[in-house]
């Protein structure tokens, strides 16, 4: 028996069919037991399936193998129990952030001054307050990426899937995105998948870390890295340096396994 | 030290300042190029027609052009045609544009609806459909539904091949967080499938208008009476040259505004399109 | 062709077929009036009968003889312009404002004009073919040609190449695709002017054909003329298609 947010991932198998050329397995008998409320990383190499995982367990792809289970009821199609944030934000463009954020809440049938209660509220929580009425395509990498959080939270998903929402930002950005996603995910604990390539961003955000092979993507290993505090100061110590070092040399044969394959 | 470095500033400064005013001096200048060509046209017209080189049947003098156009307007008669030709146009237009925006985003939905339409379109589309014309006419009469409905015909291709591209096209992370925020398919359609595809039917809608313009003109010529082009063959065929150019001047002028207007309606419509941004 | 192929376009246009009975039964079942819409059947009967009396060949030939000399003037002294201008300044300066003008100007506006200067006969329409459809190639030769890498033609100067050479082999093979998108829409609109014009006023041709047949009654004979302009305008389309993408292939 499973609780709100609890993700159960059984033996899934998925074919990539392109309009053209061969189907390519993407992954491989997947088993994966996601805990409520924990916070675990996908980590591999490109190409290696992570994010197709991460649309299966959204609802985006069909399950053709396999099954996967969100609390105890199988997957069949998106929801706003699973909220998804994408490395390219997918804001609607033609909207304003307030409105993208009022979206989900209209979807969800609130009356309106609730509505425009909690989009305020998370505008604020993101830091973006000043720029509700402004377009996406005003607004910096940074500031887009804190408004599809935002609207991702807004519909108060039990689970969260980031898809290497950070990807597309500068470095400086990036280490300020990280930190302040470990304190919504504090102050606000739901199920999170976090898909990534980058070690370090994986190790310092996740409980777990599930390290994936090269396609086809079947899970390596798994790996603790919990540590007892979570702020940008853990990111020097000797302890998490070696967890870093230790799942990196689980990646790097992946990563040329995987550029091989391409060459 | 800190003299060089203030001296580096105001240079900075300075060549951010002549930048602007180049940039302005530049838009400036391609606007008044427009006019500019637009009158050494005018005045070549005028000169070339008094020089007698050719008779005053050929080439009337732009001033004896002008001339009938205010006449024309102070009588109402420029009006009156002017009116009428927008009317089947716009009427046309927008007719086709509603019915193509419906009928594109159908067929983007159902596979049905996208095989049976196809070849007609693929077909439809490079056919002169104005030939269709006489045929229109015997089934609906020599009264403006016959023009507006050839105006349909034609301007509608453009609405429903961009319409569906545009749709095609739309990102497919947006339609995931569409569906993730719980939207119907219906919700789908028209609160995110549309407005992603709306840069690409309003280009769709801009090729539209001109061609409604140009199918009612032609209309109104081949069935005579009042209007835009009714009133150039009249003239026409009563030898009545200054009319007859005065057509010419009258429809491209009115086919400037109207792409003038489609073009401030797209950038209203699209301020949130990231080419608006680039500022 | 293989199989699958060919079953692949009979399904494809398939639909044409369906509207083709559905037609048909319509008119049979008199739905709506048989004046006003003929079997076709009927209407097929009437096209051979045109066919073989010479109706429909004579005015054919009569509409694509000057379609086709408005057409290819059009291309030659429009790509011609084009090309000029995109090499010549002085040139490019006093024209582009003129194409400019007439571009947004529907060609259709022109009918008028050209028969008030040549009358009801082959040369207003020739005439108005070859103004209207100039500015199309003359826009794509222009953009086509000014978008000649620079480095081929120098490099075709360092070995030696003079103007007309340099034309003819690296100005024009690189304006190519949008030389002849120009002269597609060119085709297309020649058709539309010679069936306007035509049906507008004149003594020969398809469009006048057209109009005839409608005064007359012989309301089946004018849908076979209608169909048969139609489906030449659609027919040009596809072959130019074809033959662009031979002249393309090799550049690849």
């Amino acid at each position: 028996m499973g609780g709100q947010g609890q993700i159960v991932i059984d033996r899934v198998n998925h074919t990539y069919r392109p309009p053209r050329g061969r189907p390519v397995l993407a992954l491989s008998d997947i088993s994966l037991e996601i805990r409520p409320r924990e916070f675990l990383a996908l980590l591999g190499p490109s190409g290696c399936g992570k994010s197709t995982l991460l649309y299966l367990i959204g609802g985006f792809l069909p399950i053709e193998g396999g099954r996967i289970l969100v609390g105890d009821k199988p997957v069949a199609a998106p929801g706003p129990d699973r909220g998804i944030v994408f490395q390219h934000f997918a804001l609607f463009p033609w909207k304003t952030v307030r409105a993208n954020i009022l979206y989900g809440l209209e979807r969800k049938g609130l009356p309106r001054q609730e509505r425009e209660k909690r989009a305020q509220a998370f505008i604020d929580m993101v830091g973006l307050r000043g720029f509700e009425d402004s377009y996406p395509s005003q607004l910096s990498g940074g500031m887009k990426q804190r408004a599809a959080i935002a609207r991702t939270l807004a519909i108060d998903p039990n689970i969260l899937l980031m898809d290497e929402p950070f990807g597309a930002l500068d470095a400086q950005t990036r280490s300020i995105m990280q930190t302040e996603l470990l304190n919504i995910w504090q102050r606000s604990p739901k199920t999170v998948v976090f898909v990534t390539h980058d070690v370090q961003e994986a190790v310092y955000l996740s409980e777990r870390v599930a390290v994936m092979s090269a396609r086809p993507g079947r899970i390596k290993a798994i790996v603790e890295t919990k540590f007892v505090d979570r702020n940008p100061g853990i990111l020097r110590t000797k302890q998490f340096l070696e967890k870093v070092d230790e799942l990196w040399d689980l990646v790097h044969d992946e990563a040329v396994k995987a550029q091989e394959a391409v060459s | 030290m800190a003299g060089v470095e203030h001296q580096a500033t105001l240079a900075e400064a300075q060549a951010e300042i002549s930048q602007d005013a180049l940039r302005r001096f530049d838009d400036i200048f391609r606007r008044g190029a427009g006019l500019f060509s637009i009158l050494v046209v005018l005045v070549a017209w005028e000169y070339f027609a008094r020089s007698g080189k050719v008779t005053a049947f050929m080439l009337p003098a732009f001033s004896v052009v002008a001339q009938r156009i205010y006449t024309d307007a102070v009588h109402g008669d420029l009006w009156l045609n002017l009116g009428l030709t927008m009317y089947r146009a716009l009427t046309g237009f927008a007719i086709a544009g509603v019915a193509g925006i419906v009928l594109g985003a159908a067929m983007s939905r159902s596979r049905i609806l996208r095989w049976f339409f196809d070849p007609l379109i693929s077909v439809g589309f490079p056919m002169p459909k104005i030939a269709f014309l006489p045929i229109i006419i015997l089934w609906l009469g020599l009264y403006d539904i016959s023009k507006i409905s050839m105006v349909v015909f034609d301007a509608i291709f453009p609405v429903v091949t961009a319409t569906l591209a545009g749709i095609a096209s739309v990102d497919k992370e947006l339609i995931w967080s569409g569906r993730n925020m719980g939207a119907s398919e219906r919700e789908m359609m028209w609160q995110i499938m549309l407005p992603a595809a709306l840069p690409q039917i309003m280009t769709g809608l801009q090729v539209a208008l001109p061609i409604a313009l140009i199918v009612a003109i032609i209309a109104e010529m081949a069935m005579g009476g009042y209007g835009l082009g009714g009133a150039m063959m009249t003239a026409s065929r009563y030898a009545n040259s200054p009319g007859v150019f005065a057509g010419i001047v009258e429809i491209a002028v009115v086919g400037y505004i109207l792409i003038k207007v489609m073009a401030l309606i797209r950038r209203r419509l699209l301020i949130w399109h990231a080419e608006a941004a680039n500022h | 062709m293989t199989p699958e192929a060919v079953t692949k376009t009979l399904v494809r246009y398939l639909p044409i077929v369906i509207m083709a009975i559905g037609w048909e039964a319509i008119a049979r079942m008199n739905l709506v009036d048989s004046l006003a819409l003929p079997p076709l059947s009927k209407v097929a009967v009437a096209w051979a009968d045109l066919m073989r009396d010479g109706e429909l060949v004579d005015n054919g030939a009569s509409s694509l003889y000057r379609g086709g000399v408005g057409l290819l003037l059009a291309i030659a002294v429009g790509g011609g312009l084009g090309i000029a201008m995109a090499r010549f300044r002085i040139l490019d300066m006093f024209i582009n404002p003129l194409v400019e003008l007439f571009y947004p100007l529907p060609k259709s506006a022109l009918i008028p004009v050209t028969v008030l200067w040549l009358g009801f006969g082959d040369g207003s329409k020739i005439l108005l073919i070859f103004l209207g459809c100039m500015i199309p190639v003359t826009i794509g030769a222009y953009n086509g040609a000014r978008g000649s890498d620079h480095a081929l033609i120098w490099s075709a100067r360092g070995m030696g190449a003079g103007s007309m050479r340099m034309i003819f082999d690296v100005v024009l093979p690189s304006a190519l695709p949008e030389i002849l998108n120009g002269i597609r829409t060119a085709l297309a609109l020649a058709f539309i002017l010679l069936v306007s014009s035509e049906l507008i006023v004149s003594q020969k041709g398809f469009g006048y054909l057209i109009g005839y047949l409608g005064s007359t009654g012989s309301y089946e004979g004018m849908y076979a003329v209608v169909l048969t302009v139609a489906f030449l305008g659609f027919a040009a389309d596809r072959i130019y298609q074809l033959v662009m993408q031979r002249l393309l292939r090799w550049r690849e």
